[in-house]
């Protein structure tokens, strides 16, 4: 059967991640993706980390081969009325157009929202901006470790074994880009509901701010509010379990059902100090969650990782080690689930890329290819576009 | 019409967090969810939870609010017919139980696509439907830990992070995308399908950048808070007990500016953006001297006005009562049973033909809304029910 998306066509226009992610979400939806970009290229080709290449090669982004492939990748010099025209003429035949340009500069592009309406009335169009294209904040910048911090989690992470460890360093941020990322999620969402009442309404404007996304996926933390908890890092820890040292990594271990306390009592080799009756009531766990992690560390620090998640999980005790990138591409996990399809990159040949963590029918969803040459499009003529 | 989902109904079975987030999200949008639970097992939410000072049930749910509620027995085999009766009136149905439950209850895919031929149907595990691992149990800090976000999170010379329940609900996010993108298709070709979210999976592809680095050769690791490029870049302290301000300093503009404001002077050890980098240490220094003198919001607000990112490092009281976030609908007042008001997150996205999305009602009581789902979808009478009722069926 056909990709979701096939048959729709998104334009983006991106210099930050979270509207290239979204874009990329729906990619790999099926639909087609050109990527609009100025004579030099999206700054994003020139985030670090660069996949290693061959000598003398251009070394092509990590980043940007992940948020652009399977996407084509058109020039438009959105200074220069020509490159205006162009990309008029790419939204005339689109169904979706995601824009991160600051606000400040849309108007000189032709990219606000009033000209790009009354041009694309049944265009989706979606803003993508840190905080959103409305509100006090809207003219705000924001990378992505002020959004982790602008949204909730930045101020609550570490927990667990690092702020034990660490209790008067600074918070840490999640790695990579999880709050740009959320706003890319948030945006294909925003995207596809809007479409589908376009046969009714008409195209709109989707507003997406990364810190509503963020927050969003926070959530919790207004909820406890709302209940007279604040959430705070050293606090919310898990009592007991949590991150395991073992002898060969780390494992995270959580029992949060009896059932599965239980497991884990027989997982331990149901030692005495574990089958004080007391310990039978979760309170009474939770009151002594130290001593109990002081048992599960003495005793995990001299087994290897795998043999406790085998035996854990056979026992059904959530447990997982804590995986390396290395071991996830070579997950028999990830392997059967074909979690990963090598795609081409500039100078470096056919390497293997995270495709989607959705199945559809049984089947894994694929991308189109790896990232585009700059500007590969623009030999073909503007009618075959259109 | 102001609500872009309006029209369709989902029979939601989803538990703990992934899955009913998703549900709410397409619920907000305006999608009717129909929340099956049963007193036989009753829902994390309807539960007291200590830990976080809740001594009885929540009076406000997030993952649960705006959703109308039925009960099924979904043990007993009545239970599962009622079921299907409800999916035969449904666009879509999620459920998020361990692989192989849903088939155990007879409630497949291909059971319920014999009662709804172009049903859409949603199942969130933790490793996916299929291969060695499908059954293997898990929260969100495990997800985390088998998709490597928690490997690389942390500080470089410290352990790996657990992630909490964002993680959950990122996979929620990236659910009801899947599932909108399978409606799309059902309009486009009358057909159905089954969606599978693995949420170890959907850990991994938020560091996807890193997977291909490590898959071309590379090592990628922990860096704590600091950034590939950027420098100074991280979380400086403020004024203040545990006050924090975070600061990216994008490109060699903001890195003038910063000077500007904070007085740092711009000698030959910082010229470039490389150097920068290289004596980052000697920077963070530099900057912390600055903003340790400072309010956080006062340092936030003065960056900014220079043009260069920061933000102060917020708990989440500052969120709830900010302006910018109440402006946007990202925080709202929702009222509790007993009249009381209180914040809580709302749909992250405005649309401009879409005023009404957000939280129409709040949490519901265990079967509030039966009268509706069983008198007037399904056409149900008062006897049938009430011996449905006897049978502890609808229970």
């Amino acid at each position: 059967m056909s990709a979701p998306l096939d048959g729709l066509r998104v334009v983006v226009h991106a210099s930050g991640v979270a509207a290239a992610y979204a874009a990329r979400l729906l990619g790999v939806q099926g639909a087609e993706v050109i990527f609009v970009e100025p004579p030099c290229g999206s700054v994003l080709r020139d985030e670090p980390p660069f996949v290693p290449s061959g000598e003398g090669a251009k070394p092509t982004s990590a980043l940007f081969a992940y948020l652009a492939a399977g996407a084509r990748s058109i020039v438009c010099d959105l200074t220069a009325e020509e490159g205006r025209a162009a990309l008029g003429g790419l939204l005339s035949a689109c169904d979706i157009f995601i824009d991160d340009t600051p606000l400040a500069l849309r108007q000189a592009g032709g990219l606000d929202e009033p000209t790009v309406t009354a041009r694309h009335p049944q265009l989706v169009h979606v803003s993508v901006l840190p905080f959103g294209s409305h509100g006090p904040k809207a003219h705000w910048k924001a990378s992505e470790i002020n959004l982790q911090h602008a949204s909730g989690e930045g101020n609550l992470l570490p927990n667990g074994l690092s702020v034990e460890l660490f209790p008067d360093r600074a918070p840490v941020k999640i790695a990579g880009h999880f709050a740009e990322m959320q706003g890319g999620i948030a945006a294909a969402l925003g995207a596809l509901s809007a479409l589908w009442v376009r046969d009714d309404v008409g195209g709109q404007f989707v507003d997406i701010a990364s810190q509503d996304a963020a927050l969003a996926v926070g959530a919790f933390a207004i909820q406890r509010l709302g209940d007279g908890s604040i959430e705070h890092r050293v606090e919310r820890s898990f009592r007991y379990g949590g991150v395991v040292p073992c002898a060969d990594g780390f494992v995270e271990l959580l029992t949060l059902e009896q059932r599965q306390w239980d497991g884990l009592v027989k997982l331990l080799g149901s030692p005495q100090w574990a089958l004080d009756p007391a310990l039978a009531d979760s309170l009474e766990r939770s009151r002594r969650g130290p001593e109990i992690n002081r048992h599960i560390r003495e005793w995990a620090i001299v087994r290897k990782v795998d043999d406790i998640v085998a035996e854990g999980q056979k026992l059904s005790v959530p447990i997982a080690r804590y995986k390396t990138p290395a071991e996830i591409l070579r997950g028999s996990q990830e392997h059967h689930r074909r979690l990963f399809q090598p795609v081409p990159v500039s100078g470096t040949g056919l390497v293997n890329m995270l495709v989607s963590p959705v199945h559809v029918d049984g089947t894994p969803l694929s991308l189109r290819g790896g990232p585009p040459e700059l500007g590969e499009m623009n030999h073909i003529p503007a009618e075959v576009l259109s | 019409m102001t609500l872009p989902l309006k029209g369709i109904r989902i029979a939601d079975f989803t538990v703990h967090n992934a899955g009913p987030f998703c549900t709410q999200l397409l619920s907000q949008l305006g999608a009717e969810v129909v929340k099956v639970e049963s007193a036989m097992r009753l829902d994390a939410f309807r539960k007291p939870h200590p830990v976080y000072g809740r001594m009885g049930p929540a009076t406000f749910d997030q993952v649960a609010s705006n959703k109308l509620s039925v009960r099924i027995n979904l043990k007993k085999a009545e239970g599962a017919a009622l079921a299907k009766r409800l999916v035969a009136v449904s666009d879509v149905a999620a459920e998020s139980f361990r692989p192989g439950v849903m088939d155990r209850l007879g409630l497949s895919f291909a059971a319920l696509q014999a009662v709804r031929r172009d049903l859409v149907m949603l199942s969130v595990s933790s490793s996916g439907q299929t291969g060695p691992d499908s059954h293997f149990a898990g929260y969100a800090p495990l997800f985390g830990a088998w998709g490597g976000l928690g490997e690389l999170t942390g500080y470089e010379d410290g352990p790996p992070v657990e992630m909490r329940h964002v993680m959950d609900h990122t996979v929620g996010m990236n659910a009801a995308v899947a599932v909108m993108a399978a409606l799309h298709r059902r309009r486009v070709t009358g057909e159905g399908g089954h969606v599978d979210v693995a949420a170890r999976e959907v850990a991994a592809s938020l560091v996807g950048e890193a997977l291909l680095l490590a898959a071309a050769g590379g090592e990628p690791r922990r860096a704590g808070n600091d950034h590939p490029r950027m420098a100074p870049h991280g979380v400086y302290p403020a004024l203040g007990e545990d006050r924090w301000i975070s600061i990216a300093v994008e490109d060699d503009a903001q890195w003038q500016a910063l000077c500007a404001v904070t007085g740092i002077a711009p000698d030959a050890r910082f010229a470039s953006e490389a150097d920068r980098h290289a004596h980052r240490r000697e920077l963070d220094g530099l900057v912390s001297a600055w903003t340790a003198t400072l309010p956080a919001e006062d340092a936030a607000r003065w960056l900014q006005a220079a043009g260069v990112a920061a933000h102060a490092s917020w708990t989440t009281p500052e969120i709830a009562a900010d302006p910018h976030l109440r402006a946007r609908g990202a925080v709202v007042e929702v009222t509790e049973p007993d009249g009381k008001r209180r914040a809580a997150v709302g749909v992250p996205m405005r649309l401009s033909k879409g005023e009404d999305i957000g939280i129409v009602r709040g949490t519901p009581a265990l079967g509030e809304h039966e009268d509706y789902v069983y008198g007037e979808l399904l056409g149900m009478g008062r006897a049938e029910r009430n011996a449905l009722e006897e049978a502890e069926v609808i229970y």
